[in-house]
């Protein structure tokens, strides 16, 4: 550790920390364009100026390593000109777009042109323009407008040392460069998204959310992605119910500053429920029932439980998957299966360039697995639902691709069949009963990474209609069984006496789940060991 | 003074190996070779020779920068890309004496324990390029190069490799970068290229003229070397002369002689009997200085003391017919176009000066473009940008305007006003219809 002083506060660092970093810890803001924590450091944008005493010249933060003792001005006279000026340099050539462009809000260049730039500028020429490269598809999920590009490179560092695709590059030299694909072919990978999230300006922007809204009107909900069992953290953007984008949030020990675009572009399946409230069949059509009639009638099916085959979901967050068990295994002694599923390949490089991979589509099937409920492929999830006799419970409609066919509808049409969905499936269409569920955003749980850590997605907004959150649903139904423990309110209680009984997860809190990147499981047990 | 580096400028087929070892060439290696490592380098300090290329660094100093405990293969680079305009001393010096930097080469390897070196020579020196690969398969025939060096143990490669045209690359890092095969881009510093240089490993980059100078200090001692010329600005200097002089052309001199010399005596005074208005000392990067600093010594403490560079030794000699604002449009064209782009001052603000200049040149220049203009020179040097292409720009850029202001506020008084940009006018739509003007 090292002690340096930045505008007269004392911090202390880890040796090998750049001044930027360490002025980030001291809660200082030092602007910067190229510099990315999760990316090579080239110091070139040049907005980064420091005054260090003892050197002649303004430093880079970016690219100075802190010494012990020393001392940096991150305001003085000298900076804020110098600083001031790279930003009129920047600005010069800038279209000053801002009320056309859809990084507003989010655009670094307009936060520090606030903050430390002029009120005016000393440029009177006419200004740089790319004409073929405005409002471009530079790929199935980019849209270039390089007048606005501020030459950081952050995007072409990102393919090279991140997705390792090498697809983008600067290309003629000087004031004339611009960003292309090598080739002149589209740009796409599959993390072709996060070019848009590291551009500091809107020279890169996502096609699928531009022009959907305006930044500062969104609500950011810290979440994790729904996509795979590798459980990128994520900021949902949502408003008045509905979502926007996903876009990654840092954590350096699952997804480093990245997701995968197909992971990001599940934003758009959260919006648009079917179901709205409690259908009840009657004759051939479902009908809408008030809360208490639909879980009368689903208490009349279920009775005591015998011969009750339940197919719960790798989807479910611990704490339903808990209740679950509890309900299901121990109090009715039905029998419980979580399908599981091998689907195509998804990898992440983490914060410390390290690739994750997972061909589990589920996010949560490690914390079924430790929760000690039984997993099952598509053909142990065929014969379960074959062989089964009695009523079949669905706790999660979008559980197995193989709950979508009308085979399986066809095999249990016999069968009472209860379903918690929140868009129409075949096996809802067929169902006695259908309760609404809640959608991602108006879900909290925790959530166990294929990595082994425990995560918690937080609730965005109150589920709309009468849709109620998988947890509160097995809840209600914990009650109305007479189980014992509970009333359950609140997730963090459902988690508190999770953590208090499964040895797994002994240890975990909701504080540290909130502090911490991801808290991993087994830790106490590895401990004692 | 006597010839040195250009000793066989008059002499008949001086480029081929025998001639070279008829003038006494390889001698010094023969000596340096069953010296220690450490002597040369000590004796190279001594004699005070500060790198030829332009920054004027004692070259013995920057040979101790190279940790010689480090694991790592060392590497010497011969940087032969000399783009500054007005530079063509190495071109000359190889053109005369290959076989003289290939063994100032294979010493100055020796005394770094670099087993690998590259000549970086700058695209366009194609003929350059092939004098040196004839020179070095010379050598390599005859045991001056290769495996077991004069059956002294000590191997040595050399390999020369050809630019892609771009004068950032004369840039030690951005050179480093280019031999990688890489974009020509110069890299942050530190770690330098002492310590981390090519392949990540530690490098010396010396300029042709440095190396070229090395020979004479291992064959006639320091001490000799470091009599001629003047105190800290030590030895024979080629001095590239162009411009408005009546013979123009590379002469070698010793450092420390006055511009007037090189100018009246060497140069045959400006062309057609004119009046000398002001000279570039240093390469087209120097800011250039006006005719009443003649008298001062052409040496790297004496210009910057005069408030330019001795860089390169290039002088360009400008006579009373020229048009300064010109001038500077010409030279600001040239930086501009090799800019790399990486940072934003020198890659925005040399077009932005460019443009100003234009606009100047073109009538439409305004007062505030001389403050502008001073701002924009102020905030791209200095250590703003990541290598001296920043400084570049702008030296000629504060010159032009210290010294010949007047021509731009003449200039500028004689403008036009801007013509006013027409903005077209939209209909503007509104809840009550369209209405436009």
């Amino acid at each position: 550790m090292v002690s340096v002083t930045i505008d007269g506060h004392e911090v202390q660092v880890p040796e090998g920390t750049n001044v930027l970093e360490a002025a980030k810890k001291a809660g200082i803001t030092i602007p910067h364009y190229c510099y990315h924590p999760g990316l090579r450091v080239v110091g070139q944008c040049r907005v980064c100026l420091v005054e260090i005493e003892g050197m002649p010249k303004l430093a880079t933060a970016c690219s100075t390593q802190v010494r012990d003792g020393m001392n940096i001005l991150t305001h003085s006279e000298r900076v804020d000109e110098a600083r001031g000026a790279v930003l009129e340099f920047l600005l010069a050539n800038h279209p000053l777009d801002c009320p056309v462009c859809d990084q507003a809000g989010e655009c670094y260049l307009q936060d520090y042109a606030f903050d430390f730039g002029l009120d005016t500028t000393h440029m009177v020429d006419e200004k740089r323009r790319y004409p073929e490269r405005e409002r471009r598809m530079l790929g199935p999920h980019i849209v270039q407008n390089q007048n606005r590009c501020i030459h950081c490179t952050r995007c072409i560092r990102f393919t090279q040392e991140i997705s390792e695709t090498h697809d983008l590059t600067m290309k003629a030299r000087g004031n004339h460069q611009y960003i292309d694909t090598f080739n002149g072919e589209p740009y796409e990978n599959p993390w072709s998204a996060c070019a848009a999230d590291v551009c500091p300006v809107g020279a890169l922007t996502v096609k699928e959310f531009r022009f959907r809204a305006r930044v500062w009107r969104l609500d950011d909900t810290p979440s994790v992605c729904p996509g795979c069992s590798i459980g990128c953290n994520i900021t949902i953007g949502h408003r008045n119910g509905i979502v926007y984008r996903f876009v990654p949030r840092e954590n350096a020990e699952i997804n480093g500053w990245w997701m995968c675009d197909y992971g990001r572009f599940l934003s758009e399946q959260l919006n648009g429920r079917e179901i709205e409230k409690p259908l009840i069949r009657s004759g051939d059509r479902l009908a809408a029932a008030p809360w208490p009639d639909a879980l009368n009638e689903l208490a009349k099916i279920i009775g005591d439980g015998n011969g009750v085959r339940v197919i719960a979901s790798a989807n479910l967050s611990n704490e339903a998957l808990y209740l679950a068990k509890k309900l299901f295994v121990e109090k009715l002694g039905a029998e419980v299966l979580v399908p599981s599923e091998t689907g195509p390949e998804r990898a992440i490089k983490n914060g410390h360039r390290d690739w994750i991979r997972s061909r589990d589509p589920h996010p949560n099937t490690d914390g079924a697995r430790l929760l000690g409920l039984n997993t099952g492929d598509t053909s142990a999830l065929q014969d379960f639902l074959i062989t089964s006799a009695g009523p079949v419970v669905i706790l999660d409609a979008t559980a197995h691709p193989l709950l979508a066919s009308e085979e399986i509808v066809q095999a249990i049409k016999n069968q009472p069949v209860i379903a918690i969905a929140g868009k129409h499936t075949p096996v809802t269409r067929a169902a006695r009963i259908v309760l609404p569920a809640a959608s991602w955003l108006e879900t909290e749980g925790t959530y166990t990474s294929s990595t082994g850590r425990v995560q918690r997605a937080e609730r965005g907004a109150h589920p709309k209609d009468e849709a109620k959150p998988s947890w509160e649903i097995l809840a209600l139904m914990a009650r109305l069984f007479g189980m014992e423990g509970g009333p359950f309110t609140r997730p963090q209680q459902i988690f508190e006496e999770l953590a208090a009984e499964v040895p797994a997860f002994a240890g975990i809190t909701y504080r540290r789940l909130a502090n911490e990147p991801g808290v991993p499981v087994l830790e106490e047990v590895a401990h004692v060991g | 003074m006597e010839p040195i580096l250009l000793k066989a400028e008059h002499e008949k087929n001086s480029r081929a190996l025998t001639t070279y070892l008829n003038r006494g060439g390889y001698s010094a290696l023969k000596k340096a070779l069953i010296m220690n490592p450490e002597d040369i380098r000590e004796e190279v300090k001594k004699s005070g020779l500060r790198g030829r290329g332009g920054a004027g660094f004692p070259t013995g100093v920057k040979w101790g920068f190279v940790p010689q405990d480090s694991p790592k293969p060392k590497y010497l680079i011969c940087n032969a890309d000399e783009s500054e305009p007005g530079t063509f001393k190495d071109r000359k010096l190889i053109h005369t004496d290959p076989h003289m930097l290939i063994e100032g080469i294979i010493i100055s390897s020796y005394a770094i324990n670099a087993y690998t070196a590259y000549i970086y020579i700058r695209g366009e020196f194609y003929e350059e390029a092939q004098i040196l690969e004839k020179a070095i398969a010379e050598a390599y025939k005859k045991h001056y190069l290769g495996k077991n060096i004069l059956k002294t143990g000590y191997d040595l490669d050399v390999y020369v490799h050809r630019g892609a045209g771009a004068y950032i690359c004369g840039e030690e890092t951005a050179l480093m970068e280019s031999i990688e095969g890489k974009r020509g881009q110069p890299r942050v510093k530190p770690p330098f290229p002492a310590v981390v240089g090519l392949f990540g490993c530690p490098t010396v980059i010396n300029n042709v003229e440095t190396l070229a100078c090395v020979p004479h200090i291992i064959e006639r001692g320091a001490d000799w070397f470091a009599s001629i010329g003047r105190p800290r600005n030590t030895g024979p200097k080629l001095f590239c002369v162009s411009g408005h002089v009546n013979r123009p052309g590379v002469y070698e001199l010793p450092l420390g002689v006055t511009y007037r010399e090189i100018i009246e005596e060497h140069c045959g005074g400006v062309r057609d009997g004119k009046k000398l208005k002001g000279f570039i000392p240093g390469g087209s990067s120097a800011p250039v200085l006006p005719a009443s600093a003649i008298d001062i010594k052409a040496d790297f403490d004496s210009v910057a003391e005069a408030g330019s560079m001795f860089g390169s030794g290039a002088l360009i000699v400008l006579d009373e017919t020229t048009d300064m604002v010109w001038l500077l449009e010409n030279l600001l064209t040239f930086y501009t176009h090799e800019s790399c782009g990486q940072c934003t001052p020198c890659r925005e603000g040399g077009h932005w000066a460019l443009e100003i200049v234009r606009r100047i040149r073109r009538g439409y220049g305004r007062p505030e473009d001389l403050e502008t203009l001073e701002r924009i020179s102020r905030f791209a040097s200095q250590g703003m940008t990541l290598c001296p292409l920043g400084d570049a720009f702008c030296g000629p850029i504060t010159g032009v305007l210290k010294h010949f202001r007047g021509e731009f506020e003449a200039a500028i008084a004689k403008a036009k006003p801007l013509p006013k940009k027409k903005l077209p006018v939209l209909p503007v739509r509104s809840g009550r219809g369209t209405f436009g003007m």
